[in-house]
């Protein structure tokens, strides 16, 4: 569901529960919830599911897993436990089904967390994701909202997966060309988490379907702070930018614009389909992380730059909430 | 009367995937019909990347895109359609350099190196300069590390020339890690690079 739709939703529900041991809850963007225990540990929640996005049922259930996985990452936690969320047609053979729950079970394992059960439900069409609990101390959550005017925006993964999936769902590559893509997406957050954590980061969120923009959008308080993003620092998989001029362009990116439009400005040197890729939804997309000056110097240390993450924008004072894109 | 490809009802990438195989069919006029503003929008692009002109219409919640291919047969119809406002034609691409072995020419091997090393250097010189430089089979090893012919890729890479390099070929020879010069590619792209070239140079 777009961002516009999902707000309208949430309107017309009461608003939620006030209690001092939610610490993230319905009131703000973040994708996960955290309530407190005691003075030493908060749990995290969240879950995530969706139809495949590649062929292969295994590589599927790693991209599902570490996909749900990320929003504990993106908080700083540690993932704890997972449940497995399943529709399945019985139609499709019992031997994919296993091999997208393997794939999700060794991806769950390799985050350190343990996979504790599941439920499944007959339905036409493949989903697969999981709910997964986490842990944190309270006093260290990272949120999506905490960047201050001077702070450094980073990415920590390369954007276009969404494209890369509609030109591989429209036969325009193979599996093989969006190689890269797969990989990035079985890849877990983990270490773009702790090194996050380590440099005292003011803000960080990770990037799914709201695509870059969207997410960035949610690190925008109402007023008081923009965002200056340099359109060609960000990293790409190879092959997105022919993949979206040629249109293959998923409608959610189309969603996403008409929801974050009215508070992007636009340089006009920024061609059309760029605009489109940042606004592509991802599927278990990298950190946006906001670091001061020296918070960077940290995480520079702990993770190579260009390889692991890149710097795309700096945070700044701004009476209106707004991103400037620039070339 | 031109061919009608019927895209309503039909969400991405449906409608591009009718599209390219009408374009395919070598039609070079067609109507598309669509019934959402993310068709509209991505069959529009994909006709601009073909080298199409686009003209849209809507009625009644359908819109109607006029597609016409440019080229040399098609350049006195142009003008009834109005010029997309998307990128330019692909048709303004230039010279592809297609290179499908570490030496030029049959004969010597010595001198076959020598004379392709020669020949892209040349090449570099040359103005206009190649739109694209791709590598294949044994030309992959012209831009694997420690290769002779690095510095002039390089060079020309520098100038604003893409350099492609096959993916499966360096697969094939084990040296995808100590590519020096160029973006590893695949068959997709190199294809689309010789069918939207305006000419191209086999060595």
């Amino acid at each position: 569901m777009g961002p516009g739709d999902l707000r309208k939703v949430l309107h017309l529900l009461p608003p939620g529960e006030v209690r001092e041991e939610i610490l993230v809850g319905l009131d703000t963007p973040d994708d996960a919830a955290v309530f407190r225990l005691d003075g030493e540990r908060a749990l995290i929640h969240t879950l995530d599911f969706f139809t495949p996005i590649v062929d292969d049922p295994y590589l599927f259930g790693q991209i599902a897993a570490a996909n749900a996985l990320s929003d504990i990452f993106a908080m700083g936690g540690n993932p704890v436990s997972a449940m497995n969320i399943v529709c399945f047609p019985c139609s499709l053979g019992m031997d994919i089904l296993a091999e997208i729950l393997r794939g999700g079970m060794e991806k769950v394992r390799e985050a350190g967390a343990v996979l504790l059960g599941g439920h499944t439900v007959d339905d036409d069409e493949p989903k697969y994701g999981l709910a997964v609990t986490g842990l944190i101390h309270p006093d260290r959550v990272m949120t999506c909202l905490g960047a201050r005017d001077g702070d450094s925006l980073v990415l920590t993964k390369p954007l276009g997966t969404g494209i890369l999936a509609t030109a591989l769902k429209g036969d325009f590559i193979s599996e093989e060309d969006m190689a890269e893509a797969i990989r990035g997406m079985a890849a877990l957050n983990r270490e773009a988490s702790r090194a996050a954590l380590e440099a005292g980061a003011h803000a960080c969120t990770d990037v799914t379907g709201f695509g870059f923009l969207g997410h960035l959008l949610n690190m925008l308080p109402e007023e008081g702070l923009g965002c200056v993003v340099h359109a060609s620092s960000l990293p790409l998989y190879p092959l997105t930018r022919e993949m979206a001029s040629m249109g293959m362009i998923p409608a959610g990116a189309y969603r996403n614009r008409d929801f974050v439009e009215e508070w992007v400005e636009w340089s006009p040197e920024v061609e059309d389909t760029d605009r489109m890729i940042l606004l592509d939804p991802q599927t278990s997309g990298g950190l946006l992380v906001a670091l001061s000056p020296q918070g960077l110097q940290v995480f520079s240390g702990l993770l190579k730059e260009g390889r692991e993450w890149s710097r795309v924008g700096e945070f700044v004072s701004s009476p209106r909430r707004s991103i400037m894109v620039e070339p | 009367m031109d061919e009608v490809v019927d895209a309503r009802g039909l969400s991405c990438p449906l409608p591009v995937v009718k599209t390219r195989e009408a374009l395919q069919r070598g039609l070079t006029r067609l109507e598309v019909l669509v019934d959402n503003a993310t068709a509209r929008d991505n069959v529009s692009r994909f006709a601009s990347s073909q080298g199409c002109r686009v003209e849209v219409s809507e009625e009644g919640g359908t819109f109607r895109l006029r597609l016409e291919k440019a080229g040399p047969g098609a350049a006195g119809t142009a003008t009834a359609f109005q010029a997309a406002e998307a990128a330019p034609s692909p048709s303004s691409h230039g010279t592809a350099v297609l290179i499908s072995s570490d030496i030029m020419g049959r004969g010597d091997e010595e001198l076959g190196r020598i004379l392709l090393k020669a020949f892209l250097n040349t090449l570099a010189e040359n103005d206009p300069l190649p739109w694209r430089v791709v590598l294949f089979n044994r030309g992959v090893l012209l831009a694997v590390g420690g290769a002779d012919s690095v510095p002039a890729l390089s060079n020309l890479a520098g100038l604003g020339v893409e350099v492609l390099v096959c993916g499966t070929c360096l697969d094939f020879f084990g040296v995808k890690d100590k590519v020096a010069v160029g973006t590893v590619s695949n068959m997709y792209e190199i294809l689309n690079t010789m069918l939207m070239a305006s000419n191209s140079i086999t060595i």
